[in-house]
């Protein structure tokens, strides 16, 4: 790993002016500027999206399985293809997140002694005013303990979403079309922060996308569980969303940090 | 579906059109379609390649029929593309190679039965324990890079478990070729081979763009290493073809080829979309045999039936499970190797590629690494409950 520095960077229009003059000369020949219309590119769209098929469909809950599903089924204003359909995205998420951080450990002890750069999580939570009750439990921490923590609370969490899908009478092994689109969506993550040539501080980027996309989606749940009468789910699921919020604040935090403190470094 | 060669003359080749729109139709659903209908779109996309590229090669060599291949060339670039873009967008890379893989295992298996040629079924069995072997390897991968099971691609109808181990399929080139089919080798025979090459290479070419785009250092020393395999594929396939065939006669097959697999993907396509699909291809192949055929007369002067049999089609692919056979095979053909053209017991493996292998896994085994531990279960390896899971 390297540090980022100031290098011969061929990409931008300043460095070969005089090739840049001659082809904006040929751009007034052959291709002048007008008025620029979209409009072609929007109808496609349009046309396609008129036509398209969905994704895929939400895997049917197995009556067979789940007296919870059932009542959840019988109860009022429930949505249980919509929740199920949710809750597999979290799965997803959940799992994909603990690959991301098994990534994100072999980034940081790549760093060896320059790891040292991220503060504690204790110091973090106490600045980004957590509960006392949460920094103290996290004093003596080392950041590489905070990394394998994080990684084991993201696998408990997929691990407890499983439970409650079957709970549901739902598979936890199927791909729901909210999950399929949630990874496709999150593919440039896992390719950042496996890239040898990233450094931590740019894999925390990467990370803090995923972790703001976790609270909030886990916020969501907990509401959508609320809405369906789902008390138990939504114990467990405000449980997890406390430990994603700590996540999202020591992320924030070392990223923070990292680029206050530790520019020129190899972490950044 | 009664198909004869010789009689059914299909859509004529001015006929065969299509617009931008139509080829970049609807993609297939990753989630909600059979996995034999992404099988069945995986094959015929590496035929069509296939054929491309054996009317590439013949332009090269036949001034005569330089117009006509010029024109049937057009018409299958614009069926392949019809099929690839079949493939949705939401199939990552690496889901796709799981498919491509799946596709090798299950149609090998079907082709290792159907053919009659001992010698050569033991061929098609040889390679397809490697192919099987690359899908437990992809598994893992896909399971440690990007948290997902490979079995929400394969769904079920392929075993996800090691065979003979990847790190072993490097050969000496010479020990990669197989003694070919003769001139009156039976039209199953000739489809088959012709099919399986098609296949590997089109596997080939798919690992050789995407190895590059992966970030994990791991993935990209992955891909290298089975897309080398996969080039030995295409020589193991493809040296099983008759080299004293001419280049109009390889033109001959591969209509012939394509005609053959499109009727099967129409016999037992189950989306009502692709069926059709298939159907109008099988048509537009047929125009394309006879247009090739009528050259073939032409030019050399010979009875196509010196070729092609009867012209009566073999009995189809069949896109299902093969779980059994593979079992079968796994047990009583792992441990085979080559020595030149044979295949011999582990211990009689020709030397060459015990130095060969040497020098490829110098540095350590990407397949070998990448799956330490790995087993497969339902839902990712994170299911298990167990410590040494965490």
């Amino acid at each position: 790993m390297q540090a980022t520095v100031p290098g011969m960077n061929r990409t931008g229009a300043a460095v070969g002016q005089d090739q840049i003059a001659r082809m904006i000369e040929a751009v007034e020949e052959l291709s002048p500027q007008m008025p620029i219309d979209t409009g072609g590119l929007e109808a496609e769209r349009l046309s396609y999206i008129a036509d398209a098929d969905s994704v895929g469909s939400i895997p049917p809950p197995s009556e067979a399985r789940g007296a919870a599903g059932r009542r959840a089924a019988a109860a009022k204003n429930t949505r249980p293809a919509l929740l199920m359909n949710k809750i597999g995205e979290r799965i997803a998420f959940e799992r994909t997140g603990t690959r991301l951080y098994d990534a994100l450990i072999a980034k940081y002890l790549a760093l060896g002694r320059e790891g040292d750069v991220l503060p504690p999580a204790s110091e973090l939570l106490v600045a980004g005013g957590a509960r006392d009750a949460d920094s103290s439990r996290r004093a003596g921490e080392r950041p590489l303990d905070t990394l394998r923590r994080i990684r084991a609370e993201e696998h408990e969490h997929f691990l407890m979403l499983c439970e409650c899908m079957e709970q549901l009478g739902g598979d936890p092994t199927a791909q729901t079309p909210c999950a399929d689109v949630a990874a496709t969506a999150s593919m440039g993550l896992m390719q950042v922060v496996t890239d040898p040539r990233t450094t931590l501080a740019q894999c925390l980027d990467a990370m803090l996308i995923a972790e703001l996309t976790d609270t909030a989606s886990w916020e969501m749940l907990c509401e959508l569980v609320a809405e369906t009468g789902q008390r138990d789910l939504r114990e467990r699921f405000l449980l997890a969303l406390a430990e994603e919020d700590e996540h999202l604040e020591v992320i924030r935090g070392w990223l923070k940090a990292l680029v206050t403190e530790a520019a020129g470094t190899e972490a950044v | 579906m009664r198909i004869n060669l010789f009689d059914s003359r299909g859509v004529a080749l001015d006929k065969q059109r299509m617009s931008w729109k139509k080829m970049v139709g609807k993609p297939i659903s990753k989630l909600d379609d059979d996995a034999f209908t992404r099988v069945r779109v995986i094959l015929m996309n590496g035929l069509e390649l296939d054929s491309l590229r054996t009317k590439q090669v013949a332009l090269r060599m036949s001034r005569e029929s330089r117009v006509l291949l010029a024109q049937l060339m057009r018409v299958e670039q614009h069926q392949a593309t019809a099929i690839n873009w079949l493939i949705g967008a939401d199939h990552s890379p690496l889901e796709t190679t799981i498919g491509y893989e799946q596709a090798a295992i299950e149609i090998t298996a079907s082709v290792a039965q159907l053919e009659p040629d001992a010698y050569l079924a033991q061929g098609y069995r040889h390679a397809l324990l490697e192919d099987f072997d690359h899908l437990y390897r992809y598994a893992a991968l896909l399971d440690r890079l990007e948290g997902k099971d490979a079995n929400n691609i394969a769904q079920g109808y392929t075993d996800i478990v090691p065979a003979r181990p990847t790190s072993e399929h490097h050969r000496a080139p010479e020990h990669d070729l197989l003694r070919p089919y003769a001139a009156t080798a039976t039209l199953a025979t000739k489809l088959h081979a012709l099919t399986l090459t098609g296949a590997e290479y089109q596997t080939h070419d798919y690992y050789m763009n995407i190895g590059p785009l992966f970030a994990d250092p791991l993935a990209r020393q992955l891909y290298a290493e089975i897309a080398s395999i996969e080039s030995q594929h295409i020589t193991h396939y493809g040296s099983m073809l008759n080299p004293e065939e001419s280049a109009l006669e390889k033109l001959l097959l591969a209509e012939a080829c394509e005609v053959w697999n499109y009727a099967g993907c129409a016999t037992q396509e189950t989306n009502p979309r692709l069926k059709a699909m298939w159907e109008q291809f099988l048509d537009y192949e047929l125009g394309h045999f006879h247009a090739a055929m009528d050259l073939f007369k032409e030019v050399e002067r010979r009875d196509p039936a010196e070729v092609l049999g009867t012209g009566k089609l073999p009995e189809f692919i069949a896109f299902r499970s093969h779980r059994d056979f593979v079992r079968d095979t796994i047990e009583a053909e792992t441990s085979l190797r080559k020595d030149g053209t044979e295949f011999v017991d582990q211990a009689k493996e020709g030397r060459t590629s015990l130095a060969y292998r040497e020098a490829v896994n110098a540095d350590g085994s990407p397949s070998t690494v990448v799956s330490s531990t790995y087993s497969w279960m339902p839902g990712t390896e994170l299911m298990r409950k167990d410590r040494k899971a965490a």
